[in-house]
C-alpha cells in the first residue's frame, strides 16, 4: 500500500530533505504534499486527504502546537496522524506534543531510517518480514 | 552550566548534525581566521541558558553542504537554496545542543539570520561563555560558536 504525506515545514530546502529522505529509505510514498506553516497545512487538508502528517514546531503564523490544537479540535482531520520533526530533543517538549496528540516524534539529526520506522509504525504497516 | 560540558555538546551536535543529515566527513581542526569567502548565519536561542550560535561556512563549503543535503548537483544549486540549507544547519546544530544539556526544560530557537559579511567577526568581550568548534570539510571550513549570558 503506498501512502500520502503532508510536510509542514517553513524551510523550503527542509521539505525538500524530508521528501528526498522518506524516498531514500524505501518508504512506500504515493503522493506528497507540501505546507508552510499550520495555516496552509488546515487549508490544504480540506481539499486533499493524506494517511499521514510530518509536522516541525517552529513556524510562523501558525506554529506546531497550534496545528495539533487545531488538528485534535477537528472531527474530519484528528484520526490524521500527526509526527513532530524537531530538534528539540527535551523530555518537556516531548511530552507536552504527545498530550496534544502528537502520534510520533523524530528529533533531528536523524537517519532516513529512523523516519521511516516511525512512519511505518504510526501507520501500523506491517513488517516486511 | 560550564564552558566544558557546553563544548562537549557543541562539538558531539556539529558532528552528528553533519554526518546524519548532511552525509558530511567533518574533521576536526583548530579554530581560526576561515580562508576566502564564507556564509555566516547567527540564531539567537531563549531557554536555560539563552544567547545565540553563530555558524560560519566557507562558500564552496556551503554550497557541497547545501548539494548533498538536497540531493542535487552543486552547480546547479541557487545562492538562495544554499543560504537556506546553512540556516537549517545551524538551526540543527543550536537544536542539538540544547537539546543535550537543557533534558529537563524547553527552549525556544529564533529563526536564523544570514549576517552581513563584515558583521560575523567575533565580538572581542564575550558574554558569561563562549565555546567555539571548527571542523574541516572536504572542500572548506565551518566553525560554530556558541554564545550564553
Amino acid at each position: 500500500m503506498a501512502y500520502r504525506v503532508l510536510i509542514v515545514d517553513d524551510s523550503p530546502a527542509m521539505r525538500a530533505f524530508v521528501r528526498r529522505v522518506m524516498e531514500l529509505s524505501g518508504f512506500d510514498l504515493s503522493d506528497c504534499f507540501e505546507a508552510s506553516d499550520g495555516a496552509e497545512a488546515l487549508t490544504l487538508l480540506r481539499s486533499e486527504w493524506v494517511d499521514a502528517i510530518l509536522t516541525d514546531i517552529n513556524m510562523p503564523r501558525m506554529d506546531g502546537e497550534e496545528f495539533l490544537k487545531q488538528l485534535a479540535a477537528d472531527d474530519l482531520l484528528r484520526s490524521i496522524p500527526a509526527i513532530v520533526i524537531s530538534t528539540d530533543a527535551t523530555e518537556a517538549r516531548i511530552t507536552r506534543l504527545t498530550a496534544l496528540g502528537a502520534r510520533g516524534y523524530v528529533t533531528k539529526p536523524f537517519l532516513p531510517e529512523q523516519l521511516r520506522e516511525v512512519l511505518e509504525h504510526t501507520l501500523g504497516v506491517p513488517d516486511a518480514e | 552550566m560550564p564552558n566544558s560540558e557546553l563544548g562537549r555538546a557543541l562539538r558531539e551536535s556539529t558532528v552528528d548534525v553533519l554526518e546524519k543529515m548532511f552525509f558530511a566527513q567533518p574533521l576536526e581542526e583548530p579554530a581560526g581566521d576561515l580562508p576566502g569567502a564564507v556564509l555566516a548565519v547567527k540564531l539567537a536561542f531563549e531557554g536555560a541558558p539563552s544567547g545565540a550560535l553563530t555558524l560560519t561556512v566557507t562558500e564552496d563549503a556551503a554550497r557541497q553542504i547545501a548539494a548533498d543535503f538536497l540531493g542535487e548537483d552543486e552547480s546547479e544549486i541557487s545562492g538562495r537554496r544554499v543560504e537556506e540549507v546553512t540556516c537549517e544547519l545551524a538551526n540543527m546544530i543550536c537544536g542539538s545542543v540544547l537539546s543535550r544539556v537543557e533534558s529537563q526544560a524547553t527552549f525556544r530557537l529564533a529563526s536564523p539570520q544570514l549576517l552581513a559579511a563584515e558583521a560575523w567577526r567575533l565580538d572581542p568581550h564575550p558574554g558569561e561563555a563562549r565555546v567555539v568548534h571548527s571542523v574541516a570539510l572536504e572542500k572548506g571550513k565551518l566553525t560554530a560558536v556558541m554564545e550564553t549570558h
